[in-house]
Formats: C-alpha cells, sequence, structure tokens
C-alpha cells in the first residue's frame, strides 16, 4: 500500500506535505512527522475532526445463514453528517461487512479488501471464503497498530458453511453467533442476549436484528435514522436497504405560513420603485 | 527494472531501423497455436434520439456479441487436459486469449486483473475495454525499453462488452493495439485470415460467430477435433465473459457437421 502519514491531517492543514518519494515503501505508517505535529498542536493548530460512524451494528447466524444490521447515522462530533448513510459494505457476493469507527477507514479497508478478494477469486477459479477476507482485514489493520480506526462486523457464507466474526481496529478478530459493535452495541447486545436462540428462522432472524438496531437508535446518540439489514444464505444474498424507517421526517404544514399585517415593523420611508427598463 | 549491470535495454535497434527483438517475438507469437476471435455488430439504425438507439439495440440486437477460440493442444496425452485453460477472464466482462508462450501471457493477465481492480478502486466505474487494452499495451510496450529484460513473447486477443458495445482487441509484442472484426494468430494465421475474410458477415449472430470460429479452427486443425482440444470464450449483452464447457463445445461441433 505504500507510505502513509496518519498524520497527514495536521500536515496538510500546516502546508506542504512532503513525501520522500524516493524511500522504498515499506508499508503501516511512517511516524516522522510525530514531533513538528506535537509543537503545532502546542503552538494552537487543532487536528481538523474527522467523520465518525456513532453506530450500532449487528449480526447474528440464524438456520439458513446470517443476517447483518446496521444503523444509518453518520456523526461529526454532535452533528449528524449524513442521515442516510450506508454502513454494510460489499466485500463478496456471499460476503458482506458492518463498519463502525471512522467513515472514511472502515470504507478505504472494506474496498481494499473487496478488491484483493476478487483478485484472489480470479487466481483461484473459486467462491471467496470468509476467513480469507477475515485475515486480509486483520493483518491490514495490525499492520497500522490500531491507527486504522474501524471496527467491523463480517459475515458471510461459503463452501464450509456461514460465519459471523468481528474485527477491533488494533487487528484482533471473534468469532461469535451474535455479535455487536460501535457505540450502541451495549442496547443492542441487551436484546441478544435476552433474545437470541440458535437455529432462528430467517423472519425471527429479520425481526431481531430490526430490534437490535432500533434499541441502539432509540438509546444511542450517536445512532440513528433507519435500520438496514442484509440477509446472507447458501447461494443469495438480499440487502435490505432501509428496511425500517423509524424516524420519519415530519415537514411544516404545507399550507405555509400567515402572517397578519403589522409583524413586520416600518421604518415609515417612502417607498420608491425601481427604474423601470427602457 | 534491472540490476546495475543490467540497466540497459536489451532490445536495441538495427541500422535498418528494426527492432530485432521485437520481431524475434512475434515469430514465437507465429509458431505459437491458433487462436481468433470474431466480433458481432449491432445494426445501424437512423434515429435522431439517441436514448431511443441505445434501447432498440438492446431489444432487437439481444445475440450479438465477441467470440474468441483457440486450439489447446497439449504436448502429451497424458497430460490432465481440464487442468489448462487457456482463455482468462480479466474483469467479469473482458475475456483474454494469446498465442505464444503461456508462461508471458500469466504475468500480463495477472497484472490486467490488478489494473482493472485499481481503475475501479479510483473512478468506482467498470473499466472499460479500450481503457484496460490501452494498460496492457503500456505494460508490454514497458519491457521492450526497460532494462535487463526481453519482450513478452505473446499476442493477446482481448474480448470484452461494455457500454460502447461489443470489443475485439489485439495487442502485440511490441505494445501496439489494433480494433478488429474477427483475427486470428500463431501458427495457421493466413489461412484463417483468409477464412474469416470469406466468412465475417457484419450482422453476424453470437452463435453463427461460434460456428464460424470453429470452422476457422478446423482448416488447420491436425487430427480429431473435440471439445477437449479447443477452448472457446463467449460475451453477449448480459457482458457475463464466459468459457464454453466441453460438452457445450461438443453440441456446438456436432451442429456444425
Amino acid at each position: 500500500m505504500g507510505y502513509m502519514c496518519w498524520s497527514s491531517e495536521i500536515a496538510y492543514s500546516g502546508g506542504m506535505a512532503r513525501f520522500a518519494a524516493d524511500v522504498p515503501t515499506r508499508g503501516g505508517f511512517s511516524f516522522d512527522l510525530c514531533q513538528r505535529n506535537e509543537m503545532l498542536l502546542k503552538k494552537g493548530n487543532q487536528l481538523p475532526t474527522f467523520r465518525k460512524t456513532g453506530t450500532t451494528i449487528v449480526g447474528l447466524v440464524f438456520e439458513d445463514g446470517v443476517i447483518l444490521g446496521a444503523d444509518t447515522r453518520a456523526t461529526e462530533g454532535p452533528i449528524v453528517a449524513d442521515k442516510n448513510c450506508e454502513k454494510i459494505h460489499y466485500m463478496a457476493p456471499n460476503i458482506y461487512c458492518c463498519g463502525a469507527g471512522t467513515a472514511a477507514d472502515t470504507e478505504a479497508v472494506t474496498d481494499m479488501v473487496s478488491s484483493q478478494l476478487q483478485l484472489h477469486r480470479y487466481a483461484t477459479g473459486r467462491e471467496s471464503r470468509v476467513v480469507t477476507a477475515l485475515t486480509l482485514l486483520k493483518s491490514h489493520l495490525f499492520s497500522y497498530q490500531g491507527h486504522v480506526s474501524a471496527a467491523l462486523v463480517l459475515g458471510g457464507v461459503d463452501i464450509t458453511g456461514p460465519h459471523l466474526h468481528t474485527v477491533y481496529p488494533h487487528g484482533s478478530t471473534d468469532t461469535l453467533p451474535f455479535a455487536t459493535m460501535g457505540s450502541g452495541s451495549l442496547a443492542a447486545m441487551a436484546i441478544f442476549e435476552s433474545k437470541f436462540r440458535e437455529g432462528l428462522t430467517r423472519d425471527e432472524g429479520i425481526k431481531l436484528v430490526s430490534e437490535a438496531i432500533c434499541s441502539g437508535i432509540f438509546n444511542d446518540l450517536g445512532s440513528g435514522s433507519n435500520v438496514d439489514v442484509c440477509v446472507i444464505t447458501r447461494g443469495q444474498t438480499e440487502y435490505l436497504r432501509n428496511h425500517q424507517l423509524p424516524n420519519p421526517r415530519t415537514y411544516v404544514s404545507s399550507r405555509g405560513y400567515n402572517f397578519l399585517k403589522g409583524h413586520t415593523g416600518k421604518t415609515g420611508e417612502p417607498y420608491i420603485p425601481p427604474n423601470p427598463r427602457r | 527494472m534491472g540490476d546495475s549491470q543490467y540497466s540497459f535495454s536489451l532490445t536495441t535497434f538495427s541500422p535498418s531501423g528494426k527492432l530485432v527483438q521485437i520481431e524475434h517475438a512475434l515469430t514465437a507469437v507465429g509458431s505459437g497455436q491458433t487462436s481468433l476471435g470474431i466480433k458481432g455488430f449491432p445494426q445501424k439504425f437512423h434515429l435522431s434520439d439517441q436514448a431511443d438507439v441505445k434501447l432498440l439495440h438492446r431489444i432487437i440486437r439481444p445475440s450479438n456479441g465477441v467470440v474468441i477460440a483457440t486450439e489447446k493442444k497439449l504436448p502429451s496425452i497424458l497430460v490432465d487436459e481440464t487442468s489448462v485453460q487457456k482463455i482468462q477472464l480479466m474483469t467479469t466482462n473482458i475475456g483474454v486469449v494469446y498465442s505464444g508462450m503461456g508462461p508471458d501471457s500469466r504475468v500480463l493477465v495477472r497484472k490486467s486483473r490488478k489494473q482493472a481492480q485499481q481503475y475501479f478502486r479510483l473512478y468506482k466505474e467498470a473499466i472499460p475495454v479500450t481503457q484496460l487494452v490501452r494498460e496492457t499495451a503500456a505494460v508490454m510496450q514497458e519491457f521492450t525499453q526497460s532494462g535487463g529484460v526481453r519482450p513478452f513473447g505473446v499476442s493477446l486477443l482481448i474480448a470484452g462488452y461494455d457500454d460502447n458495445g461489443p470489443q475485439l482487441y489485439q495487442v502485440d509484442p511490441s505494445g501496439s493495439y489494433f480494433s478488429w472484426k474477427a483475427s486470428a494468430m500463431g501458427k495457421n494465421v493466413s489461412n484463417a485470415k483468409t477464412f474469416l475474410e470469406k466468412r465475417y458477415t457484419e450482422d453476424m449472430e453470437l452463435d453463427d460467430a461460434v460456428h464460424t470460429a470453429i470452422l476457422t479452427l478446423k482448416e488447420g486443425f491436425q487430427g480429431q477435433i473435440s471439445g477437449k482440444n479447443i477452448e472457446i470464450g463467449i460475451i453477449g449483452a448480459d457482458r457475463k465473459f464466459r468459457v464454453l464447457t466441453p460438452a457445450e463445445i461438443d453440441d456446438y461441433l456436432a451442429e456444425v457437421e
């Protein structure tokens, strides 16, 4: 992947970033500019904020495969940056990945691994396996030592069966029958822990996932808007975008406003019409 | 590219202005197994509205596309022919066949696949056929001008279907590329091209193109032709490049006879 500087945000806001193009690339981050950045911070130069997905993402294994769920709110601090973003990312026709953390990081890392999986499919002539995606993700995240802030729920069905994993920004992974990540993970996990059982049917699974996401949407400030669901089974994947819309936008009445005379103050000066065109 | 011992190019001009290494590479191609490609054409309509034209193409010409085919003569009957696949996919809608040195073509296919992925990552658009051809040709040209390397000993026939319709390109070891309606390369190239010139019609359906391809291969084929010793790849308006199974090829062969 080459030479990447985690402190590039400061570097760009400060001025020209000098990248040593003649140094052979070794991957991972270079910490050359850290001292300079510390100095700039002391001087008062602030790091620009990045958009995070304060998020609720979940996944569970049901009788025929895997169901993934996510909310659709992307936040920039206290501001909602995107009311309907897509947090369930495509990795392969049979593998999808929910992403929490920094939106740019989750997008970039899932796109990159998706590309690598495609090349692997061409080379082998076979369907991609979930563990392949898992290993590619974790080795990338580990080599960046947690600075790529991507917390993922990876799920899919391959020749060896249905799989569900969580991936943490430092590169550790878990294999679970049900999983939640993001700021709303506690709210969602509460639902899963009380209602999950093995061998759920498709409709039961979708209902449980939606409930867990809704719990995150209503109880966590970092999550909100709509529920996205993705159902992956052997041979078929259904991406149910905006499966539920529990937060419809209520707009002002279309009748418009009614301003009575005298609402707007007058200066008393005479009205002079503009010059008519010749 | 190349060590300090070989930082000069091994491909140098002769006094007559030719690059002899490329000529030799073309000879290597010419002694490789025959391969060919045939492109089907959309019919021309006279309509003022461009949007309507595209719709009509899809309704009236659903079976146009591109066919590529090659001989698959193996060095011995003991070789497991199911393990050999000469026609490869570069993307879901672009396929390639070669004449010349197989290992060289593998390197090119690998590089091109990667370039197609990088293009998608950068532009979020499936790479158009012309762009992929251009990048592949650029790689081949690089190897005629870099230190310590030799030109590739293959010519490629790249077949694809994108928004500009069906396309067929030939790329040579020099890095030059041409778009063809029908082309052949390898051992029997002159006979095959003459045959194609006679047989080719502008409004060929995909099935007819497959039959023509089989007949062209048959022209110079030594021995009994079957689904096991030729390979055919097709792409139609569905934009999915596909290598035919030996059983399907046998069906087409039966129709031809």
